[in-house]
């Protein structure tokens, strides 16, 4: 009613606007994951300001503090890097929520990135049974009668018989009148996927791993589902035995032991087999780990494994290598000297959250 | 746009009594025309600062995010708002119950008369309303011709800088007029500076400008650098107009800043007097009670209006003063300054905890005497509670030349240059400010698109003047 909408529709803009503008800052922090809804991510933006002249503290000596910690909350045209420590800490009560459609951060995501958008696979996987009641036949139920078909056909009918009576305009359909609805089959483009995350919890990940392993995780999840219509998360962790978890226990889960690396793929494979056959799904699965695998041997197996098992049923598997203290980092070397060939595995490795956006796109870059 | 006035009959009713109650006890005021909104479009309202119509700004809309997502929060909520204007519009929430219907009228009565009687209100525009709405038109229309971009971003450079007025300035020329000229709120005087308003002259020619000296830069030094800046800046018309709607919007709010303690006091000295005397049905006292006590309470270490407003007048009813007298002639801090006493400073003006609003420097171990507080309190509140930055001249290099003058409370550095850049841009010059960081003298020096602080020792003679207030 108010012209107030189109000020809020402005300011949204301007926000969004912002956010595109610090994608890269969301990418390496897992600020995002647990703010996030079905549809929707609410992102906290302080409330931009504009810069008056005005009373406040100076912690942090003169004004030329660089970033602000909360992001640059005072001018509202983009001017970067100079906004004050300080402000950001005054206005730290006046924080903005603004919900951020998840289609919206994922294009934002596809935008920095310069992700390819996903290309479909072989036509024989294109194609999914669908129907729609577009036809029409003879005969069916009476649930599926076409009323104004069997109504014209009749019609038709008493007029060419000469039996039509405008004066006493009754129809009366006989058996040859009746139309019923028929299904057509048509080809549906595959819109389903599903993806699985495997990570190592043995000891010799610690909490930073697990952390950005935790980002990397959302940011996938993100932009794959901005590209299918149906998507299924299956969260499955290991250390020398593999189960699948749901994602809270994913994201939080601290866990110690050994490795073997081939109890997720095993575990993978079995769900793949028993309920997300290749025909229906587009299938992601995403291993993390530090790199240090029980043995050479169940590397081996893991090698056979993905090469004859896994790699031939899926559209990409990724594998992501986090820097640990104490990870030797082998399992991507043999990974790489063993299937450095095959084009549907993409391992990377991940020194630290700088790291991130690189990785991201890395195994989301190839549109498969 | 134009509202639809369409109060239920226990209302209307409602109003008709609260308005007599009120002329009984005597108030006065323009006419009262109340509104009921629902609670959103009452947010939209506050949003443009009590009107219905103001020029495009996502800050308007920033506001409106904030009080929207309050209310569906449930963490804040807006019981009413007035409009300084003759009529004087009053927005009523519809989800208010009765009882509180009957507050808040009450309350507006108040208000209604502050805005009326109260000296500092005198020189504001009594048809702000229709002038809010024209300067909005007036953007639009700029905006159709430059392009919502270029106007945007030089809203925002001057909207920065809105705070530059001088506060004391309206009052004064008032002052002046009324000498020189002995009907200056005649009819012909106001449709003369609408005339020169639409006509678009500049801001120093019309009946708003001190009429007998032309503005030129000699009129220095001021602390109207907004108006200072629409005059002299090298700007386009438009700009320069937008530059005038600015500064005329900022002195419109100004003395409600100035008055915020006192405004709400008498509102609220009112509303419990005409409730309790009559108004109210016994059963609904309990309820009022709660209301009131609601509105009153002060949280640890702030400093709530309605509490400390109400109080005063209280105190000064009991010390025998005229408070029809004292709600005409003061504003928030030579009120606080006249009735203050040392009963009175302990008792309200002392924060509850040890980090106070009333003694910014604190922090010492000792604790401060009453006097102590209350300058606190005053120093704080004096400007409007703004700095008060002084332009003092123009360089050699027509760079401009500001001296903050320090009340014992240091700029913030960092939003302070932010907003001499853009003063710089709109100068196109530079900007160079004096001021103090912990005692030691700071110059800013700002550019277009760059700002340096240095030390200077000289700004410690200047900045720390008595200043004006």
């Amino acid at each position: 009613m108010f012209r107030i909408e189109a000020d809020r529709a402005r300011f949204r803009e301007i926000v969004r606007g912002k956010i595109r503008a610090d994608i890269r800052k969301f990418l390496s922090t897992g600020e995002l994951i647990g703010r996030c809804g079905d549809q929707a991510v609410s992102i906290p933006v302080p409330q931009i300001q504009l810069p008056q002249i005005r009373f406040g503290p100076n912690d942090n000596g003169d004004g030329e503090g660089g970033e602000g910690e909360s992001g640059d909350p005072q001018s509202a045209d983009g001017g970067e890097g100079q906004a004050s420590a300080g402000a950001g800490e005054q206005e730290g009560n006046h924080i903005l929520e603004v919900e951020v459609d998840l289609q919206d951060l994922a294009e934002m995501l596809g935008q920095e990135l310069e992700l390819p958008d996903i290309q479909p696979r072989g036509v024989n996987h294109l194609a999914a049974e669908g129907g729609r009641y577009n036809g029409m036949q003879n005969s069916g139920p009476d649930s599926l009668r076409h009323f104004r078909r069997t109504y014209k056909n009749a019609l038709k009918r008493s007029i060419a018989a000469g039996t039509w009576d405008p004066n006493r305009p009754r129809v009366v359909p006989i058996r040859e009148d009746f139309k019923f609805r028929a299904r057509n089959v048509c080809e549906k483009p595959d819109s389903s996927a599903v993806v699985f995350h495997m990570m190592d919890v043995s000891g010799s990940m610690g909490r930073e791993q697990k952390e950005i392993v935790r980002i990397k995780a959302f940011w996938i999840d993100t932009w794959l589902r901005s590209q299918y219509r149906n998507i299924e998360v299956v969260y499955i962790v290991h250390d020398a035995v593999a189960k699948i978890v749901d994602q809270h226990t994913f994201f939080h889960l601290r866990e110690s032991g050994g490795t073997k690396i081939s109890s997720a793929y095993e575990l993978c494979l079995k769900q793949i087999q028993e309920r997300y056959r290749p025909e229906d799904w587009n299938i992601y699965p995403f291993h993390y780990s530090d790199g240090d695998n029980w043995s050479a041997r169940d590397t081996e197996y893991c090698v056979t494994m993905l090469r004859d098992e896994l790699l031939p049923r899926v559209n990409q598997f990724c594998y992501g290598q986090v820097k640990s203290a104490h990870g030797s980092g082998q399992f991507k070397k043999d990974l790489d000297a063993a299937l450095g060939e095959e084009e549907r595995l993409v391992t990377s490795g991940i020194t630290g959250r700088s790291d991130l956006a690189a990785s991201i796109k890395s195994f989301l870059g190839k549109g498969r | 746009m134009k509202l639809k006035s369409s109060l239920p009959a226990a209302l209307k009713y409602q109003a008709v009594v609260t308005e007599s109650a009120a002329r009984e006890a005597g108030l006065d005021s323009f006419e009262v025309v109340f509104e009921l909104l629902d609670a959103a479009d009452v947010n939209g309202i506050a949003a443009y600062g009590g009107f219905p119509v103001r020029y495009p700004s996502w800050r308007f809309g920033m506001d409106y995010e904030r009080l929207e997502k309050g209310r569906t929060w449930g963490l804040s909520k807006i019981y009413e708002l007035v409009i300084n204007n003759d009529p004087t519009y009053a927005y009523l929430v519809k989800s208010n119950s009765l009882l509180e219907q009957k507050l808040v009228m009450a309350h507006v009565y108040g208000h209604a008369d502050f805005f009326k009687h109260n000296i500092w209100f005198a020189p504001t525009d009594r048809h702000m309303i229709d002038t809010i709405s024209d300067h909005a038109s007036r953007i639009r229309s700029i905006i159709d011709v430059v392009g919502q971009d270029r106007v945007e971003s030089f809203m925002d450079h001057a909207l920065s800088l809105e705070t530059m007025i001088d506060p004391y300035l309206p009052l004064r020329k008032l002052r002046q007029e009324r000498e020189t000229i002995p009907d200056g709120n005649s009819l012909s005087e106001r449709s003369r500076a609408a005339l020169e308003l639409l006509s678009g002259s500049p801001a120093g020619q019309h009946a708003g400008e001190e009429p007998t000296e032309p503005r030129l830069v000699g009129s220095l030094p001021t602390y109207d650098i907004l108006g200072f800046l629409g005059d002299n800046a090298p700007l386009e018309a438009w700009e320069q107009s937008i530059l005038h709607i600015i500064r005329r919007e900022a002195y419109y709010f100004s003395p409600q800043r100035m008055t915020k303690i006192m405004n709400e006091g008498w509102a609220s000295f009112w509303h419990s007097r005409l409730l309790t005397g009559g108004l109210l049905d016994p059963s609904e006292i309990l309820d009022f009670a709660d209301a009131h006590s609601g509105a009153t309470s002060s949280q640890p270490g702030t400093l709530n209006p309605y509490k400390l407003g109400i109080e005063l007048f209280r105190f000064a009813e009991e010390r025998g003063e005229d408070i029809f007298q004292l709600r005409r002639i003061h504003n928030d801090v030579s009120m606080i300054d006249k009735l203050a006493d040392e009963e009175f400073t302990e008792r309200f003006l002392r924060p509850k905890t040890s980090r106070g609003v009333g003694a910014p420097g604190e922090g010492e171990s000792e604790v401060p005497g009453w006097r102590e507080v209350k300058a606190g309190l005053l120093h704080s509140l004096s400007w409007g509670g703004l700095p008060q930055i002084e332009l003092t001249g123009i360089g050699p290099e027509g760079e401009l030349e500001l001296v903050h003058h320090h009340d014992g409370r240091d700029l913030q550095l960092g939003a302070t240059g932010e907003s001499l850049k853009y003063m710089a841009a709109i100068w196109k010059a530079p900007v160079r400010l004096l001021t103090l960081e912990e005692g030691e003298g700071r110059r800013l020096v700002a550019r277009e698109d760059e700002i340096t602080i240095e030390e200077a020792e000289e700004a410690e003679a200047s900045c720390s003047e008595e200043s004006a207030a």
